[in-house]
């Protein structure tokens, strides 16, 4: 009986026990850690790149060259960048469970911790560590909204035209140069659709901010590519209406996928892929994927240039350089993490380790990095940048997530004539 | 037995078994309840965000659900997403395992096979289907056109056909469930009732109806109440095939809708509102159909 009695109250011990360990402390980040300078630590970084990510191996490589240099533990809980990683993210941040280094992105994203003060600013960490990322531009680094910088940037991206050659040669139509003008474009598309191809591969359901953002800026200009509209009824209102009444234009035209509102980002990238269809905007994430997915037809891709018209020149684009390391305040007052933080940022920031996690993009780096083995691809897209004459971010980064949501969802409702572009505009801005 | 009569008599034991479980609920079902109902009147802007006060009104959120045509055309798709799964999620659960267990070979096989899409999850489901209902080319598409029987793809999540498209799967997932519930209520028919019946003449389809019917009626009664409840709560296979909403805000349900709201676009007191709403329709719905499908005990 005596045992009956001390199993069932061990049992119930331990079922208790379990109910409280989720409030126990993630490893590494207890106070037992002395602050002796030498002792390794173990530092909890989160990052965009896990999951499929493209640099993920890189990120794998650049992290175990870390922890061989310092004998430091990375306690690595990256996940794939979306809006739920992001909510994820600054959830952690609201519950006292932020990682110590924390690689996300520096717009208006970042914004919730940095004024919590959970962030250290980069004036601060220099006053201890003096060389703390000399290699980077100081013009290039991210001002947050009190005019501070926080984040140290990496590799930044670029938003431009992949062509489909081989569908372009079969069709007749030139491989679009940096003087691309919007009428030519329709007239290929008309071109590309009458020989049975699908002109622009583009889901309008999932991802139609690629388009949205170019059809803003041939409505404007690239200075005024960040200015939010007021009302729909301002200037910036109507350069946004007429933006969408472009998309519009284009699906009214037939040139989308004939199952544009049903079909997934990934769905339709496979019809370009495939040679099924001539045109696709994304961005330079999107070259990793080819590279992966079509290795042995890469010269069948090239990089080219968004139709202009108005002001806009075709040789403008999207980029810019929208993510960085930060090194949050609760790693920073840890003095057994601090050095460990500061460390890790400067390793992953160096000129080294930054040329492998670049290809065409952009960095902030004083010497520029030094990619190498460039592919046919890799290399179009090098030759592209190369003739661009400016770039300017995403206006979607700059509105609040429910704006934007609301936005794009109506792009479905605008080009099937269900909504105006005025009143989809007025309905996003409402929630900015 | 004295022993077991004096552990019935403490009651320590049972209390300290009792208060791990009562802890878990508080914790991760009555706090969460209870926070997400005051949610439902906040201000809040984001996930992760402290609430910004009360809204202003604080019934701001209960008023749009009368008003958001969005949540209209959710709960229609959820009231028919209910109807279908009560006529072909148990109806064809009954008409399967009527059939098999009028076999003599084969019975563990088909019981097999009926309640393997069970153990799959909804997100590989949802997968494979999107490659079935695939635009041009999926195996839906390919099949029709080699038999002849469509001569231009169609595309299945369009506004003609995606609410089959989205139904579909989701009963075909669970008939096995209800099947197996079934096949065990079944099996717990005397088998002299069938053979005294067919020495009355009472065979084939007077058997199942006389018979079968009648005695399986308190089974039936807990697959059409755990039918109903479920379908309320079918979230994972309509949003890895559909998303947010698709085709052009028709396909949205209730589960669907909340789970948009609170974490693609960060209104999470709204979101809260839906969540009290499915809450409610949950409760009310499980006690009507709990009084209409009332198990006798009389037979």
């Amino acid at each position: 009986m005596k045992k009956n009695r001390l199993f069932a109250l061990t049992l119930a011990a331990v079922m208790l026990l379990s109910l409280l360990a989720g409030c126990a402390d993630k490893p590494g980040s207890g106070g037992k850690e002395t602050g002796k300078p030498n002792t390794p630590v173990e530092l909890n970084v989160v990052t965009s790149y896990g999951g499929d990510d493209g640099n993920r191996k890189n990120y794998e490589n650049a992290v175990k060259g870390y922890e061989d240099a310092t004998g430091n533990k990375v306690q690595d809980a990256s996940g794939t960048s979306n809006e739920e990683w992001k909510a994820k993210v600054l959830t952690d941040f609201e519950t006292g469970t932020e990682p110590d280094v924390l690689f996300f992105f520096t717009n208006a994203d970042a914004e919730p911790i940095i004024q919590a003060g959970k962030v250290v600013d980069i004036a601060t960490i220099r006053a201890a560590y003096p060389d703390y990322a000399d290699n980077m531009r100081d013009s290039m680094l991210a001002v947050a909204s009190d005019g501070k910088n926080y984040a140290i940037p990496s590799s930044g991206f670029w938003e431009n035209m992949f062509v489909n050659t081989k569908v372009l040669a079969d069709c007749g139509v030139a491989v679009p140069g940096p003087d691309y003008t919007w009428d030519q474009f329709l007239t290929d598309c008309q071109t590309i659709k009458d020989k049975g191809y699908t002109p622009i591969a583009c889901s309008l359901f999932e991802v139609p901010h690629y388009w949205f953002e170019f059809c803003v800026m041939n409505n404007g200009t690239l200075d005024s590519q960040l200015d939010i509209p007021a009302s729909a009824d301002d200037a910036v209102g109507k350069k946004w209406a007429a933006g969408l009444n472009d998309i519009k234009d284009l699906y009214e035209r037939g040139f989308f996928p004939v199952n544009t509102l049903t079909a997934t980002d990934p769905e339709t990238v496979q019809l370009f892929g495939d040679g099924e269809a001539a045109f696709l905007i994304d961005g330079s994430w999107k070259v990793t994927h080819f590279v992966d997915n079509y290795p042995e037809h890469l010269e069948e891709f090239a990089i080219s240039y968004v139709p202009a018209k108005g002001e806009r020149k075709a040789s403008e684009a999207i980029g810019g350089i929208s993510m960085g390391y930060f090194i949050t305040k609760k790693a920073w007052d840890d003095p057994a993490k601090r050095e460990a933080a500061v460390k890790f940022v400067e390793h992953m920031t160096s000129d080294d380790v930054m040329s492998n996690f670049v290809t065409t993009e952009v960095t902030a780096l004083k010497n520029g990095a030094s990619p190498s083995g460039l592919n046919e691809l890799q290399q179009s897209a090098a030759d592209a940048n190369g003739a661009i004459t400016g770039v300017v971010g995403a206006v979607q980064d700059a509105v609040s997530p429910e704006c934007k949501a609301e936005l794009f969802a109506n792009v479905q409702r605008v080009v099937t004539g269900d909504m105006t572009a005025e009143d989809a505009v007025a309905a996003a801005i409402a929630l900015n | 037995m004295n022993s077991s009569s004096t552990l019935y008599k403490k009651k320590g034991p049972l209390v300290v078994f009792l208060v791990p479980a009562f802890l878990f609920l508080i914790l991760y079902l009555y706090y969460p309840f209870l926070q997400n109902i005051i949610n439902s009147f906040s201000d809040i802007s984001g996930l992760g965000s402290p609430a910004q006060g009360l809204n202003d009104p604080w019934w701001t959120n209960y008023a749009q659900l009368f008003t958001d045509p969005k949540l209209r055309t959710a709960l229609g798709n959820t009231v028919i997403l209910t109807i279908c799964t009560v006529v072909f999620q148990v109806g064809i659960a009954l008409i399967l395992a009527l059939l098999v267990d009028s076999i003599r070979v084969g019975a563990q096989l088909f019981r097999t096979l009926y309640f393997f899409p069970i153990v799959i999850s909804a997100t590989a489901l949802g997968l494979m289907f999107n490659l079935i209902f695939l635009y041009p080319s999926g195996m839906l598409n390919q099949l029709l056109i080699g038999l002849g029987i469509i001569s231009e793809s169609v595309d299945w999540k369009g506004s003609d056909h995606f609410l089959a498209t989205m139904l579909t799967p989701v009963m075909w997932q669970y008939v096995g469930f209800y099947f197996v519930i079934l096949v065990t209520g079944l099996n717990n028919i005397p088998s002299d009732l069938y053979e005294a019946a067919a020495l009355d003449g009472c065979v084939g389809l007077d058997k199942v109806r006389y018979i079968t019917l009648p005695l399986l009626r308190n089974v039936l009664c807990t697959c059409l109440v755990l039918a109903i409840t479920g379908a309320l709560k079918v979230f994972d296979l309509p949003w890895v095939m559909f998303g947010a909403g698709m085709p052009q805000n028709q396909g949205w349900l209730t589960g669907t809708y909340m789970y948009d709201q609170t974490f693609n676009r960060g209104n999470v007191d709204y979101g809260s509102a839906i969540a009290m709403l499915i809450v409610v329709l949950g409760v009310v719905l499980s006690n009507v159909a709990n009084r209409v499908f009332k198990p006798r005990n009389d037979l």
